[in-house]
């Protein structure tokens, strides 16, 4: 077709009045100028008239002709189509509801889903080239990462070519005073390079130069904007300004820009990493360590090169860790780790189910109705609208129902994404911005084409030609093999497709039960945390922090209602970052221990069992001879290396650090005693070596006060918080925390899924009991006069029901073994969720199954019911 | 209707408003359609209405162009006279008829 024709045909869209006009004038000329030959060549007028018609030919079916060679008729038809359904869909606003509440809820969850997915996982981080960075660490065994001694560090950054940027962090916390009360804020000590590595750009102000790196000229720190904004009120002068930290005077250089540093109170400022003369250990580990790749090459490259590197550094290297390997992995891979992922795909899986359910559930709704309007377009057909017409326009109502329902789900999904902001902020270290751009939008339409693309097609097919020619003589029987066959396939597919959901959220369900029965080896009822930090400034000695422990837990245990009160720097069911070793005389290899500081009420507060020897005690303080208490892992550990029978009394080495500092000195310390594993690991995850180390003996600047009550929390931190004061006025209360609340962060990555998913089921099921529902009872519809005449002759309402739950309970059964082999095959891909359940356990499927038969028990008793209250002299009688 | 009267052969009903408006010049519809009863000797069995839609989409393409003007009996119609490119289209038409119709001839030439 040539252009100027595409152009005239869409002109006579425009045009089409006039153009009818014109053609009706033509018409009435043609046969004026025909009726005056024929009367010319002596007919009466009256036949002349005819024979004028007769040689013209059938002139609404030219008019026909004309219109679609003119113009595109089928965009006509659609427009008309479109009126035609909408006033369709208003006519019956009980049904459009429900498809498109339906449709809102299988397409609004998945656009949050979508919009979830690209939050986490396909938007890139917020940094310059995120692909770029790369974390670098050493492995002491595959899928174990330490940090990085600082000579390690150094010639990583000096020997290494296949990074623009490398550089190190370490935590630091500081308490920030000389402005209301002390705040705490955390914060990392990072090299000069840090920032080219993670490239935000500041919004006032620099970020650091090597000057900044030597010793004297480190007191200047980078505020990140959400710290600038919340903790300085935005002040528009803080460059140059001096704030006291730890007592003393840093000044601010600069303010990053808005975006990647700011979720979290974790990092709030950066200062200059200087590393003092005593860390330059290969054997202290306390760096974290991130490079910038050069854009040509892959971290598996780099990681090549750093291995070349760690072998030519071997003979400067402690013989144990010359079996340790270097890793490189991109950071975006590390933070949306397998888990995640997986977890979100699992997520994902199950809404698109929901979606699946949710269109079998509207197609099978169409088909009721069409079945309801067979009549009408047996009609029109008989009116002469051709099949393909019709079928064009049942197309076209659907399509406006799944815009409708799109448009509703859309509305369904923003409700859902603004819930969800909170728990995104928890999954993603970085900030993650939640919205729903242009690729949501895409991602709808394309969910709206696929509903369309899925039950589109359905009422159409309905319409073949043997249908129709009788539908017009049947009377409101309405009996049809076909559909109806239709129908109970797509209720089978439903009960299937959510048996597959069922199935899975039961065994993330038991998975649930068996991570809330682990052991945890502690008790946590009315236990409140509170994490405190000492600024090395006011207390520059270990025996310092010791005394300030000693007095605040004093002070802490006199509150009225507390009855038991610790300190210790980890929480339990809490991972112990801090990796030490301890040396048994005469063995060569030093046995690797989790290190962890406790005073004498830990085992008390947490109800801990003492198994052989002592636990730490008040006597064991700075100054007196060292001692630990070890786990019965440790202990194992222990007789398995070294024979050791009874570690009660044995004298060990242990590297311990030294108190505010990042040195770490040998001492030799006697272990005193033996307790029973707490649970510091998430379950699932074997318990590890731990030494007990009195806190008094090595204290540290970081320690989480525990305090046992019998009140509720509020008013324990209250009294706390003043015993504190007391102690400290200046010193500020950071992160409190309840231990269910603890727990409850430890297991969230398990409970949230399981939620979700339980979530989908439950509405999957609703609308596969709504599927079923609506089928039994068309078929107790139908079968009306069939259950008359069997009540007639004797059977009884028992047998009535009996025989339509039979109906029911075959569609259940089929669906169910359908649905079981769908499991069977799909569970496994949930492997990674489940804590000691197998993801074929019998048990989780057989209360699946269970669940289902139920459903669809009750969805089919209702209808049975009902054809069991026939009356048969009144359904004999009926038409038919 | 007699039935030696043939249809129209499929796709020729434009080239034989073309060829017609091109010895005839400006026509109204009826006259078209007489013009060409006559020429086919009545042997065509022409509803006279299907030229209408023949000849929108001969206007659409530009072949043909149309002007009003006042019929025998007075009314106000439609006139349609070939356009240049509309000539060349005839010619176009004409040779596609021929390698038709030879073609055609060939095989029922060559029929035993």
């Amino acid at each position: 077709m040539t252009l100027h024709r595409i152009f005239a045909r869409l002109m006579a869209l425009v045009r089409k009045r006039q153009l009818d006009a014109e053609l009706e004038g033509e018409i009435a000329a043609h046969l004026e100028l025909a009726e005056r030959d024929a009367l010319a060549s002596g007919m009466s007028p009256d036949q002349a008239r005819r024979a004028a018609r007769r040689l013209f030919g059938g002139i609404e079916s030219m008019k026909e002709e004309h219109r679609d060679r003119r113009s595109f008729r089928w965009l006509e038809n659609v427009w008309r189509d479109v009126r035609y359904g909408v006033a369709g869909l208003g006519r019956d606003p009980g049904f459009t509801a429900i498809v498109v509440g339906v449709l809102a809820l299988g397409i609004g969850a998945n656009v949050a889903m979508f919009g979830l997915l690209d939050a986490v996982i396909l938007k890139p981080l917020p940094f310059t080239d995120p692909d770029r960075i790369v974390r670098i660490w050493e492995a002491p065994r595959p899928g174990v990462s330490n940090a990085t001694s600082a000579p390690d560090f150094l010639d990583w950054r000096r020997l290494s070519t296949a990074f623009e940027a490398m550089g190190a962090e370490s935590p630091v916390s500081m308490a920030l005073t000389g402005a209301g009360d002390p705040v705490r804020l955390d914060g990392r000590a990072v090299t000069s390079d840090y920032f080219r590595v993670f490239d935000v750009g500041v919004r006032m102000g620099r970020t650091f130069l090597p000057r900044d790196e030597e010793p004297g000229n480190d007191s200047v720190i980078v505020l990140s904007n959400a710290a600038w904004e919340t903790v300085f009120g935005a002040d528009p002068g803080i460059v140059n300004r001096r704030v006291i930290l730890d007592g003393q005077s840093h000044e601010v250089i600069g303010v990053l820009r808005p975006g990647a540093f700011d979720r979290s109170e974790e990092t709030r400022f950066w200062k200059p990493l200087v590393i003092q003369q005593g860390q330059y250990k290969r054997g202290m580990h306390w760096l974290t360590v991130h490079g910038r790749l050069r854009p040509d090459l892959t971290p598996l490259q780099a990681r090549d090169e750093m291995r070349r590197i760690a072998e030519a550094l071997r003979d400067v290297t402690p013989s144990h860790k010359h079996t340790w390997l270097v890793e490189v992995e991109s950071v975006q891979k590390l933070l949306f780790g397998d888990h995640l992922r997986q977890s979100m795909y699992l997520m994902f899986g199950a809404v698109v189910l929901v979606l699946l359910i949710a269109c079998a559930n509207i197609a099978n709704l169409l088909l009721a109705k069409g079945a309801a309007r067979r009549k009408e377009m047996a009609i029109r057909t008989a009116l002469g609208a051709s099949r393909s017409r019709l079928g064009a326009q049942l197309l076209t109502e659907t399509l406006v129902l799944a815009v409708l329902g799109g448009a509703a789900g859309w509305a369904l999904a923003s409700l859902l994404v603004s819930t969800a902001t909170p728990f995104l902020a928890e999954m993603v270290p970085y900030t993650a911005t939640l919205d729903l751009d242009y690729r949501a939008l895409a991602f709808a339409g394309a969910i709206v084409s696929l509903v369309v693309l899925l039950i589109g097609g359905l009422p159409a097919m309905q319409i073949s030609a043997a249908n129709i020619g009788s539908s017009l003589h049947q009377a409101s029987r309405g009996s049809s093999g076909g559909h109806h066959r239709m129908r109970r396939s797509i209720v089978v597919a439903e009960v299937a497709l959510s048996l597959v959901l069922v199935c899975g959220a039961s065994l993330l369900f038991r998975s649930l039960l068996n991570l809330r029965a682990v052991e945890t080896g502690v008790r946590i009822e009315n236990v409140v945390t509170m994490s405190l930090n000492l600024p090395l400034q006011a207390y520059p000695t270990p025996d310092a922090a010791a005394l300030f422990f000693e007095s605040l837990r004093d002070r802490v245990i006199a509150v009225p209602g507390v009855s038991q009160a610790s300190l210790s720097t980890h929480l339990p069911l809490h991972w112990i970052g801090n990796g030490e070793a301890i040396e048994v005389a005469g063995q060569e290899a030093p046995v690797k221990v989790r290190f962890k500081r406790v005073d004498a009420g830990y085992l008390d507060a947490f109800g801990i069992p003492l198994l052989k020897g002592r636990f730490i005690a008040g006597r064991d303080r700075h100054g007196s001879p060292g001692v630990i208490a070890i786990n019965e892992v440790l202990a194992a550990r222990l007789a398995e290396v070294a024979g050791v029978r009874d570690p009660v009394g044995l004298t060990v080495g242990l590297y311990c650090p030294v108190y505010g500092d990042k040195r770490a000195t040998t001492e030799q310390v006697e272990i005193v005693g033996v307790i029973r594993n707490e649970r510091v690991a998430a379950p699932g995850v074997p318990h590890p070596a731990v030494v007990y180390v009195p806190l008094s003996q090595v204290p540290t600047d970081g320690v989480k006060l525990i305090v046992r009550s019998g009140l509720d929390s509020g008013s324990v931190v209250a009294g706390v918080r003043e015993a504190l004061r007391a102690v400290d006025p200046h010193l500020p209360v950071g992160e409190i925390a309840t231990m269910r609340e603890v727990r409850e962060r430890t297991l969230a990555g398990a409970s949230r899924p399981a939620w979700l998913i339980g979530i989908f089921a439950g509405i999957a099921a609703l609308l596969a009991a709504i599927g079923l529902y609506g089928v039994i009872s068309q078929t107790v519809n139908q079968r009306r006069r069939e259950m008359g005449i069997r009540m007639a002759l004797g059977a009884r309402s028992k047998d009535v029901v009996r025989y339509v739950l039979r109906d029911a309970s075959e569609l259940v059964l089929i669906g169910l073994v359908i649905g079981s082999a769908g499991a069977f095959a799909l569970t496994r891909l949930a492997k990674s969720l489940l804590f000691g359940v197998s993801p074929l356990d019998p048990l989780a499927f057989l209360i699946a199954c269970a669940a289902m038969a139920s459903i669809g028990v009750l969805a089919g008793l209702l209808p049975a019911r009902r054809a069991a209250r026939l009356d048969p002299s009144v359904t004999l009688r009926e038409e038919g | 209707m007699s039935k030696d009267k043939s249809e129209i052969p499929y796709g020729t009903l434009d080239l034989l408003i073309l060829r017609t408006l091109e010895t005839m010049g400006r026509l109204h519809g009826y006259a078209l359609a007489r013009r060409i009863e006559q020429v086919s000797g009545e042997s065509l069995q022409l509803s006279q209405g299907s030229i209408y839609p023949a000849l929108i989409r001969l206007q659409q393409e530009g072949w043909i162009d149309t002007t009003w003007g006042v019929s025998e009996t007075n009314r106000k119609v439609k006139f349609y006279s070939l356009t240049e490119s509309g000539r060349k289209q005839v010619a176009v038409e004409i040779a596609n008829w021929e390698k038709t119709t030879a073609l055609v001839a060939r095989f029922l030439g060559a029929t035993p």
